[in-house]
C-alpha cells in the first residue's frame, strides 16, 4: 500500500526531502526538477526534524498520486494509500 | 570603501495582491489575454490561530519583475451578491474574516535585510509600528496598515528565484483552472492533478533546459 508525493527541488525543502529519506520503507526518485517520494506503507515526516518554518511546511506538497494527506500539521505530515 | 545608502530605498513594486473566486477567468484575462507570464505559485494548507482555508496564491510578471498575484481560497464563497457593484474585494458583512481584508495590498520591494529593517525602524518610531514580520517561503516581509487601513508590505527576496519555479508555477496554474471549474474545488484535487501533470511534463521540461544550456554553452565558445 504506497503512499506517493511529489516536492519540488528548491532549498528550503531539503529537509522534508533529508527527513522523508532517513526511513527504510522510504525511495526517493527524481522526476524532472521535483523529488518522487514513495512509502511502502504510510508516509510520516516529523516537521520538527525538518527544520522547516511554517510558510514553507505547509507548501512544500506539489502533488499526491493515488494518496491522501491525512494529517498535515505543526507536527507532522502523514500521507497514506488514497 | 562602502558608499553609504540614501534615504530612498525601496525599488517599485515587488507585487500587489488581490483575492480571486474566479481563478480561471483571472489566469484566461492576465495569461491568455495580457499574455502575461505565470511567474510564482504557492499551494498551501491553511494554517493559524484563524480557521484560515487552504488557499492557491499565484503570480503573473507585469514587467520590470514586478509581479501582481491572487490568492484563490478553496471553498469560500464572495460575501457578496454577484450582481451588486464594486470588485471581489470592496463589499463585506461584517463576519468576513481578517486574513480576506488583509489579502489586498501593496508589496514594496527592498534591496536587502539591512533595508528592511530600516524600514522597519522607521515604522516603529512611528503612529503605524510593524504589526508583523514573516519569513515567507523566498521572501521576508514587514506589515502595517497605513492610515486609511490599506495593507502596506515591504519585502527583499531570500534567494533568487529557479527556472524550475517557473514549471511548477505553470503546472499549478493549469491543475488550478481545471479543478476550480469542476465540482467541489479542493488542494487535495488540486494535488492529485498536478501529480499526473509532473508526471506528464516535468521529465521533458528538464531536458529542454539541458539542452538550451548545451546550446548555451555553445555560442559561448564559438
Amino acid at each position: 500500500m504506497t503512499a506517493r508525493i511529489y516536492v519540488l527541488e528548491v532549498p528550503e525543502n531539503e529537509g522534508v526531502v533529508d527527513v522523508a529519506a532517513r526511513d527504510s520503507q522510504v525511495t526517493i526518485d527524481k522526476v524532472g526538477p521535483y523529488f518522487r517520494i514513495t512509502a511502502d506503507d504510510e508516509l510520516i515526516i516529523d516537521r520538527r526534524a525538518t527544520g522547516c518554518r511554517h510558510a514553507v511546511w505547509y507548501s512544500a506538497i506539489a502533488g499526491l498520486e493515488d494518496s491522501i494527506i491525512v494529517q498535515q500539521d505543526k507536527d507532522a505530515l502523514r500521507v497514506t494509500r488514497r | 570603501m562602502a558608499t553609504a545608502k540614501s534615504v530612498h530605498r525601496v525599488q517599485g513594486v515587488d507585487h500587489t495582491a488581490f483575492p480571486t473566486f474566479d481563478p480561471a477567468g483571472t489566469v484566461k484575462f492576465y495569461r491568455d489575454v495580457l499574455k502575461f507570464p505565470v511567474v510564482h505559485s504557492i499551494c498551501a494548507a491553511g494554517w493559524g490561530p484563524q480557521k484560515h482555508p487552504d488557499f492557491i496564491h499565484f503570480f503573473f510578471d507585469i514587467g520590470n519583475d514586478d509581479r501582481i498575484a491572487f490568492f484563490y481560497y478553496f471553498g469560500l464563497e464572495p460575501y457578496r451578491d454577484a450582481g451588486a457593484p464594486g470588485d471581489a474585494w470592496a463589499q463585506f458583512t461584517p463576519d468576513v474574516p481578517e486574513f480576506f481584508l488583509n489579502s489586498r495590498h501593496l508589496a514594496i520591494h527592498v534591496e536587502d535585510e539591512e533595508d528592511l529593517l530600516e524600514y522597519r525602524r522607521r515604522l516603529d518610531e512611528s503612529d503605524w509600528p510593524v504589526e508583523m514580520q514573516v519569513m515567507h517561503e523566498t521572501i521576508e516581509s514587514i506589515y502595517t496598515h497605513d492610515p486609511n487601513g490599506y495593507m502596506i508590505e515591504l519585502t527583499r527576496a531570500l534567494r533568487p528565484v529557479t527556472p524550475q519555479e517557473d514549471l511548477d508555477a505553470a503546472l499549478t496554474i493549469d491543475a488550478l483552472c481545471e479543478v476550480a471549474q469542476g465540482e467541489a474545488p479542493s488542494m487535495d484535487k488540486l494535488l492529485t492533478r498536478k501529480a499526473e501533470l509532473i508526471v506528464q511534463r516535468a521529465a521533458a521540461w528538464e531536458l529542454a533546459q539541458l539542452n538550451e544550456s548545451v546550446a548555451d554553452s555553445k555560442l559561448v565558445q564559438s
